[in-house]
């Protein structure tokens, strides 16, 4: 022992055998392959969203430094009394209920359409889909000119004696909601249509010959075989079709902006309008935070009640 | 088992590294992609290369401001200006985000509106000893100079005086003919014609009322000059916008509404406003004459006149609109001297006179003010004629508050809306209004 104690030199750990050398390198190996993908995932997730909790703990507006600095639970106090917050989180769960719903009824009614044999159906498909393949900004611009009171669809109208001139219906408190529920669907019920589709085309035939044999008819053979294998696929469009409507910015910031008289603003159009317009990210990001949450909390519910349901089967 | 393992360790061992060396050179590539900024400062050539973010991207005023530019650029040969053109209704996030990544240009084209807010981020360099230095204080209109120091939190001088906008009505000449009609000359004139000048059936109305974004600038026009009402705050620090007379004459602006305007006027904003105007579909528009230009090309010079606001019952001639128009340099700008001298330049006999002639705005240099294209443009003679006027006091709203984008706009905006809508009645409206803006000016007064 005291000759290996001599040996050594104090303070200096012994030279490592090339065969620890490469034990080490075998285990550090995978976390060198994950490492690229998880410096990404800090940098540009994980760092952005903590930022927003860490700043809805903050009062911090640009413009007006002087009263930045720690707030507590201030900005989410704030929210109790904020008449804007609760119409607009009101307004947000009407326009995802609506939306979803309907994308669902007229994409599930289209896939089933299309999945039919006719002549004309690789063209048919096409133009059923082509509203997804156009970007978001190009759709708002399409309905803009539609709405137009001047140069759209009401001129026209207005110049052969249907309606009034100079009517616009993203200006009017019955007409704004439905004119917008209608322009986004247009882009929603194709995704909604393709999913679908895709899974009504693995049903096998011979099921629906096995299923005329035995005399079933239309509803039933949908509710005992379509249903089960779209079922899947509509969970899924659901779910991620509901998560993009709740936070759908781009087509009501265009059309309407969130009004008139801020009757279609959704949380996510306040958050904008909060930490963008204003600059008051400090509530801003109080208000995302509970914008996050709410979202979480659906989707586990959401997955929760379709699993067990699943589970039953 | 053992042997294998030992003889793979030497090839794994290789892999590790190169996958190590795969991460360093990522890691170095993302660590030098993030130090890059838009900043450049001197070119090759040894000259000076100043950046300038213009603020409104209209198509015609781009190629004006690119070719004031270059006649900066013939008479400086040393210093180079890059412009960038950010978007109209979106360009103070892109400033924001610069001031807060440090990557701000030389120079700006703020708002006045806008000048408040990046004072208190400590972005703008003040220019009072420049421009005292430069004799600027003599050549310069000094109510301009005045109402530039105004929009500012500390009264300093952010905006160069090198412009001004200022108010006016425009209406179609050629409707007013047809329907026997002359230029309005007082508020009741002016109501009459929108009357006149109506014709659901036939789409066309009397007036387009600015009911979306920016509505605040077309209220302010219209309504206070009406109540005679020329402060935005009593002695006593308090909004006037609860003022009896100012609520009266609010009360009939929206009267306007869904009688002599499109129902869909409840959301329009500038670009609509202007839109309807050139199809014809609205007879006469409230806006400033910075806009003439547009409507020029638009409908052409021979069909559109310009009137000032009208004097009120009491007697006053209200002014709104004399906001300044200029340039302003970042406090971060590393060229502070060059673009000195391109601020300068907007300020000179050539530059301004040929700027604001452009633009069609109301030049800051006294000597161009002079100049005979000014008595051409109806709208800006109709503005140098308000001044004239002994009793004409100016209406300086109170862009130093931090506050009063935000209140003018999201709180407003929406609420106003439901004023033409009929679910809020204009004295509400004005008095919720007016307690912002109150609390707003007495926090001010604090400081």
């Amino acid at each position: 022992m005291a000759l290996i104690a001599q040996k050594q030199k104090p303070g200096r750990p012994p030279a490592a055998t090339p065969r620890k050398r490469a034990n080490r390198s075998r285990r550090l190996y995978p976390y060198l392959l994950i490492a690229p993908a998880a410096i990404l995932t800090l940098v540009f997730l994980v760092y952005p969203v903590g930022s927003v909790f860490y700043y809805s703990l903050q009062h911090s507006n640009v413009t007006q430094p002087w009263d930045d600095g720690f707030a507590g639970f201030e900005n989410f106090i704030a929210m109790g009394s904020d008449p804007l917050f609760w119409r607009s989180l009101s307004f947000t769960a009407q326009w995802v209920v609506v939306e979803v719903g309907l994308q669902f009824v007229f994409g599930l009614a289209l896939a089933l359409l299309i999945n039919k044999s006719f002549i004309g159906r690789g063209l048919a498909r096409s133009l059923v889909f082509s509203p997804w393949a156009v970007s978001g900004i190009l759709t708002t611009t399409i309905w803009i000119l539609i709405y137009n009171p001047s140069t759209g669809v009401g001129r026209y109208l207005a110049d052969m004696g249907i309606g009034e001139y100079g009517v616009s219906l993203l200006a009017g408190s019955d007409t704004t909601f439905w004119a917008l529920v209608l322009a986004e669907m247009w882009k929603g019920i194709p995704f909604f249509a393709i999913l679908i589709l895709a899974d009504l085309q693995s049903v096998s035939l011979e099921l629906y010959e096995s299923a005329d044999v035995d005399g079933a008819g239309t509803w039933r053979k949908f509710v005992s075989i379509t249903w089960p294998h779209i079922r899947q696929a509509v969970v899924v469009a659901t779910l991620l079709r509901a998560v993009w409507e709740f936070n759908n910015v781009d087509l009501l910031y265009t059309l309407t902006g969130g009004g008139p008289a801020s009757s279609t603003t959704t949380l996510p159009l306040y958050v904008a309008q909060t930490a963008i317009h204003d600059r008051d990210f400090g509530y801003g990001s109080a208000l995302t935070v509970v914008a996050f949450l709410i979202l979480t909390f659906f989707s586990l519910v959401y997955l929760r009640i379709t699993k067990s349901k699943e589970d039953d089967k | 088992m053992k042997r294998t393992d030992n003889a793979q360790s030497p090839t794994r061992s290789r892999k590790g590294r190169t996958a190590l060396a795969l991460a360093a050179i990522m890691a170095s590539t993302l660590a030098l992609g993030a130090c890059g900024s838009g900043s450049t400062g001197a070119s090759d050539s040894g000259e000076v290369v100043l950046e300038l973010w213009d603020t409104d991207t209209r198509p015609e005023r781009t190629e004006n401001l690119k070719k004031l530019i270059s006649m900066f650029e013939a008479k400086n040969p040393g210093i180079k200006v890059n412009y960038l053109g950010l978007p109209t209704d979106s360009y103070m996030q892109k400033i924001s985000t610069a001031i807060a990544t440090k990557a701000t240009p030389d120079l700006v084209t703020p708002k006045a509106s806008d000048v408040s807010a990046l004072v208190a981020q400590g972005a703008l360099a003040p220019l009072d000893q420049d421009f005292k230095d430069g004799g600027w204080e003599e050549k310069i209109s000094p109510a301009m100079t005045k109402s530039s120091k105004a929009a500012s939190p500390d009264g300093k001088l952010y905006l160069t005086p090198a412009t001004s906008l200022a108010d006016v009505i425009y209406y179609r000449s050629d409707f007013m003919k047809d329907a026997g009609l002359s230029a309005p000359a007082s508020w009741d004139d002016f109501y009459t014609a929108a009357d006149k000048l109506t014709d659901k059936g036939a789409g066309k109305f009397g007036y387009t009322l600015r009911g979306g974004n920016g509505f605040f600038s077309q209220f302010v026009q219209m309504v206070y000059p009406q109540s005679g009402v020329d402060t935005f705050f009593r002695e006593d620090g308090t909004s006037t916008l609860d003022d009896p007379a100012v609520v009266a004459a609010a009360q009939k602006y929206v009267d306007l509404y869904g009688k002599d305007t499109a129902g869909s006027d409840l959301t329009a904003d500038f670009k609509t406003m202007v839109a309807q105007f050139g199809a014809g579909g609205a007879a006469m528009l409230s806006h400033s004459i910075g806009s003439y230009p547009t409507h020029v090309a638009a409908i052409g010079a021979d069909k559109i006149g310009a009137v000032a606001p009208f004097p009120a019952d009491n007697g006053k001639t209200v002014l709104t609109g004399r906001m300044t128009t200029g340039f302003s340099m970042f406090q971060a700008s590393p060229h502070k001297e060059a673009a000195w001298k391109f601020l300068e330049y907007t300020m000179s006999d050539e530059g301004n006179s040929f700027w604001a002639q452009k633009s069609g705005y109301l030049p800051g240099n006294l000597e161009v003010a002079k100049e005979t294209w000014v008595t051409e443009n109806p709208a800006m003679q109709a503005s140098v004629k308000a001044v004239e006027d002994s009793k004409a006091v100016v209406l300086e709203q109170p862009f130093y508050l931090p506050e009063f984008n935000s209140i003018t706009t999201t709180d407003m905006l929406p609420e106003w809306q439901r004023v033409l809508q009929g679910d809020l009645s204009v004295k509400d409206f004005l008095t919720q209004s007016a307690e912002k803006l109150t609390k707003a000016q007495q926090k001010h007064a604090k400081k």
